[in-house]
Order: structure tokens, then sequence, then C-alpha cells
């Protein structure tokens, strides 16, 4: 049998026939993460839990009062605004677990996959690769960030169907939260954890492990170390990018007075009902945290530009 | 098109892996061979620009590639020797993704992604996941890639590893319908590829040029320098020891050796001809044993 091969020559494209090159690298890059079916599960897995974690908390915190000898007891809606400020920082802590592992790797697991000389000897730059392959991380972290929020909303309604006195969520508080606290966080952690990993590709285990563990520090160690009794700085309040102190910096905001007149626990719930969804202050922290999100994209700016095709190893 | 390396030397640590490699490439088959450490892939992955010289240039049609790399890239074609693939992906998948990083407008994609499976015969799995092929199809859809750009330079290190005879047979087939209009640097351990194919063959050694010639004139070279001989085994083991062995055969009458030896090494061994892997022996040195 013979076998006849012809090698056919495409047509050269011209200038102006290419697409942007960020374009591809970024479709691509989601098309490749989306293909995967452990991503689904992963990201369906984390919605169920951020859903438990939303239904456990719902009731996390309470006040307690005597009125002629009698305790009353009335318990603060988990996904109030007021709610949330003692929660968020824990169920943040469990998006940014995740956060490391979607994002640092968006170069370096081209290192270790062996896929790394295929994609540099193309035409493709060095900014649209670096830059593409970030912005896709970035998008994946977010759509999670996005079903935490859908997880608070959408738990919040429920309970409030199937318990009674139980608040429906505030959109507009839970919003601005999110995007005052969960989404900086995101990009924040994205951010931080791609550039570092892609500067030091070596280190990129490394790199994932001191944010986690720096995140666990500054969002549950820390404001459990200065408890109700320490103030914090207000420039800690303002800064912390976990939002742990930010959260402990908020609360005082929302302290109610018991006095004589609060005589049954319905009365108490309505006291704690017009104070719970109450919207947070958003001076002083709301705009470090969009501009510390900012910064960090300074970070990714320095990974694309250090960034070298060619390394000098003998393997 | 040519590709000029001009006093190309590369350095890692202490250890030189190139040395004052010169270099003129225009369009064909060069096929580039050398023992294990000779400076094969580095030189390679320094054309491909992932590796800078530490002293020298490189030429891409008189452009200096350490500034004009982009320019080179473009039309250029790599294969290496190891490299990964995406496992979420299928094999169209795959190269589509790659043919998109090569910056190929969408209305010519797909029907290159078709072509070249074509090409490498992988058109029947194209949609299964690359999960499931095996090395040798792992193998083509890396060659595919390669095609994808239809690059005026390809280069190829060690493609036929892990391809089964009759892939390699296929594959040697395709590289040689590709030598036209291109400049196809080959590498190599397999010296039956290059005899098939290339036009041109280099020899390293030690980071250097041992030869730069075509294999006819390496076959001639050797001419005299190849015996063959049916001896006893103490005498085959003696003359093992002694001479470089390209083949020995166990027979019924003794063990068939051929030797490669600028000298006469046994009294009873007679002149053949060389194959061009005992040319490639007699030129390095090397001993190499096929039983």
């Amino acid at each position: 049998m013979t076998t006849i091969i012809h090698a056919r020559a495409p047509q050269r494209s011209t200038a102006t026939e290419r697409t942007p090159p960020l374009l591809p690298v970024l479709i691509w890059e989601l098309r490749r993460v989306l293909a995967s079916r452990l991503f689904w599960f992963q990201a369906l897995g984390f919605f169920c839990f951020q859903l438990f974690l939303t239904w456990a908390l719902h009731a996390s915190e309470g006040f307690d009062t005597v009125s002629n000898n009698v305790q009353l007891y009335a318990s603060i809606a988990g996904t109030s605004a007021r709610g949330l400020l003692h929660t968020l920082p824990l169920v943040l802590v469990m998006l940014v677990l995740l956060l490391p592992f979607v994002t640092a790797d968006g170069v370096t697991r081209d290192l270790s996959r062996r896929t790394h000389e295929l994609l540099m000897t193309t035409a493709l730059p060095t900014w649209a690769y670096v830059w593409g392959r970030y912005l896709a991380g970035l998008l994946i972290s977010l759509g999670l960030a996005l079903l935490l929020l859908a997880s608070i909303l959408g738990m919040g309604m429920l309970l409030h169907l199937t318990v009674a006195d139980y608040p429906l969520p505030q959109i507009g508080a839970v919003l601005f939260l999110w995007v005052g606290m969960v989404l900086p966080a995101t990009i924040l952690v994205s951010s931080f954890g791609f550039a570092l990993s892609t500067l030091l590709p070596r280190l990129s285990t490394l790199v994932k492990v001191v944010i986690l563990v720096a995140w666990i520090v500054g969002a549950l160690v820390i404001p459990r170390g200065l408890g109700n009794t320490t103030t914090p700085p207000s420039w800690y309040v303002n800064w912390d990018p976990t939002s742990g102190i930010t959260a402990l910096g908020l609360l005082p905001a929302y302290a109610i007075h018991l006095g004589p007149s609060i005589t049954s626990e319905a009365q108490l719930q309505q006291l704690i009902l017009s104070m719970e969804n109450k919207m947070p202050d958003l001076a002083g922290w709301f705009a470090p945290h969009l501009l510390l999100a900012g910064f960090s994209l300074l970070l990714v700016l320095m990974a694309a530009l250090a960034f070298k095709r060619s390394r000098d190893v003998l393997t | 098109m040519e590709l000029t390396l001009e006093r190309l030397n590369k350095r890692y640590e202490q250890q030189w892996a190139l040395h004052q490699l010169s270099l003129r490439l225009s369009p064909g088959m060069l096929g580039l061979v050398g023992p294990n450490g000779a400076g094969k892939t580095s030189l390679m992955r320094m054309i491909a620009t992932l590796l800078e010289p530490t002293e020298g240039r490189i030429l891409w049609n008189g452009q200096d590639i350490r500034t004009h790399g982009q320019a080179l890239r473009q039309v250029l074609g790599y294969l290496p020797q190891n490299f990964g693939i995406y496992p979420e992906f299928t094999g169209r998948q795959f190269l589509r993704y790659l043919a998109a990083m090569k910056g190929l407008p969408s209305s010519l994609l797909h029907r290159r992604v078709d072509e070249v499976l074509e090409m490498v015969n992988l058109e029947q799995v194209a949609d299964r996941r690359l999960l499931t092929y095996s090395g040798g199809m792992k193998q083509r859809i890396g060659i595919a890639q390669a095609l994808l750009n239809d690059p005026e330079l390809l280069i190829v290190d060690e493609p036929t590893a892990g391809l089964d005879p009759s892939e390699r047979v296929r594959f040697r087939t395709l590289l040689a319908s590709l030598t036209r209009n291109r400049i196809v640097l080959l590498s190599t351990h397999i010296i039956s590829d290059v005899e098939a194919v290339a036009s041109r063959l280099v020899i390293l050694q030690e980071g250097r040029v041992l030869s730069d010639t075509t294999p006819e004139a390496l076959l001639v070279t050797a001419r005299g320098g190849v015996w063959s001989v049916t001896v006893d085994q103490a005498t085959a083991l003696h003359l093992q020891a002694s001479y470089q062995v390209s083949t020995m055969v166990n027979q019924v009458s003794g063990v068939t050796l051929r030797l490669v030896s600028p000298t006469r090494p046994h009294e009873a061994a007679v002149v053949v001809d060389p194959s061009l892997e005992e040319a490639y022996l007699l030129a390095t040195g090397r001993q190499a044993v096929r039983v």
C-alpha cells in the first residue's frame, strides 16, 4: 500500500485579518477550564457548601436580656447587613481558600505541564499571554464570588420563606457589602497569587500557602485576638483586605440599648429587625478596599513586564 | 529565506553546551545528529527563541532574533522533544487552541486544523479527549501543531521517538514532502530517519560541529572503515572490547560482527559497504551495539 501525503499550504493571514491577541488567549483559557468536569464539580461543591454555611450561620448571633425575671432572646439574621458583618469574613475565607488554586497557576501550569514551549514559540505577544491568562483566572474567580452572593441571597430568601420572623435579605445592603468586601478580596487574592507565581514559578506552592495562611490570620485570628474589648485603629479598619477588622470596626454602629420598655421577645425581635438591616456606613473603608484591588493590578502589570519567554535552564 | 548561526556559544554555569558554532541554513532539510549532551536540544531551543545564546548571534533573514524574535516566531513551527498537552481538550480543540495562539484568523483556522489532522492521519480520533491518546498519537498531534501556520522554518526535535515503525515511515514521508520552500531542522538519534529525508547532515559533538556534510559524502568517507567477520563467542567478546561494533548477530556458525575501524580488526575480516549509522559511528568514534 502506498501512502500519499500532500502538504498543503494555508493562505497566509494578513495583519488586518488577525484578531486582537488578548481575546483568543482569554476565550481559549476559559474554554479549557470550563471543559474540565472537575471544575464544574468543584464549583457546584463550593456553591452547596456556601449555601450550607449561610444556613448554619443564619442565627449565629443573638441578644438576650431579662425582663420581669423572664429570659428574653432574639437572634440576628445571618443574611442581614449586621449579620453579614459577623459572618462574611468567615464565608470569605472559604472563597479565598479556593482562589489561589484558580488563578495562581495561570502561567506556571504551562511550565509544569510542558506546554510552555509550544506556546512560547508562537507569535503570541508576551503581554497578551500573561494578561489573557490572568483575566481568564480572574473571571472564573469572580464567577465563584458571584456564587457566594447567590448563596447568601438564595438561602436568605429560603430562610425568609421557611423560618418565622426571618427577614428578607436587603439586596442593596448585601450588594454593597459584596462589592466592598468580597469583590476587592477576590481581585486582590487573584492578582497576588497570579503575579507572585508568575514571577516565582518554582515557588508557586509556597506562594499559595503563604497567601492562605496570611488571610486566615488576618481574617480570623487577629479579630478573635482583639475581641470586643479592643478598638482597632481606624487605618486598620479601613485598609484591612480580609474585612475581619473592618467588620469589627463597623459593628459598634449596630449596638442597641435594651431598655425596660422591652418586655417580650416579640418586642426584642422588632427592635433587632429595625437595626440589623441598616445600611452599613461606607465612609472610610469602602474606597480603600477598592483601591487595594486596583493596586494589586499593578503587581500583575509588573509580572507581565518581568515575564521572560526564554528560560536559561538545561531541560 | 535564510537562517544564519554566527559563532554561537552557550554556557550553563561552568558547563559549555555549545562552542563557536556557525552554520548557514537555506531551504531544505538539515539532519542534526550527535550523542547525548552534544548540544542538539540547546541549539534547537536557541533557534526557537526559548533560550538565549551566551555569545554569538542567530539571524533570520539577516535580522538578529534577539531583537526580532517575533518575526521568526510568525513563521516558526516547533516540535519539542518533550511536550505537554491539555488533557481537557480533544485533539481538534487542542489544535484549534494553538492555531488561535499562532494568530491564524478564524476564517482559516478550522480548515487548516482539518488539513493538518488529515496530514498526520488523526481525523478519526480528532474528537476524542487527548487524555485517551496513545504516545504515538500525542506525538502526531505535536507534529500537527508544528505545521499549523505553514512554517517557513520547521524545527523538530526527536520527532519519531515513541512512534511505531509504520508511523515512523509515514512521518518520514510527511517530512520529505515538507522540505520544499522551507528550512527543516531535524534532530534525531535515529540515523535512518536522517538518511531517508535529509539532504544535509551536521554532526555535533561536545557542542562543536564535528562534520557538516551530506549523507552520501559521509558514506564515501566511511568506505574502507567498516568490516564484517564471523568468529567464535570468545573472539567476539574480545573484538567487542577493542573495536566499535555496529552489529552483532548470533548464528549457528558463530557470531557475525560488523566492526567500525580504520584498520583491519581481524585477519578474517572483510570490508563491507558502510551504512550511514556506521559512517556516523566512525565519525564520532562512539560505540553502539545492535544484537
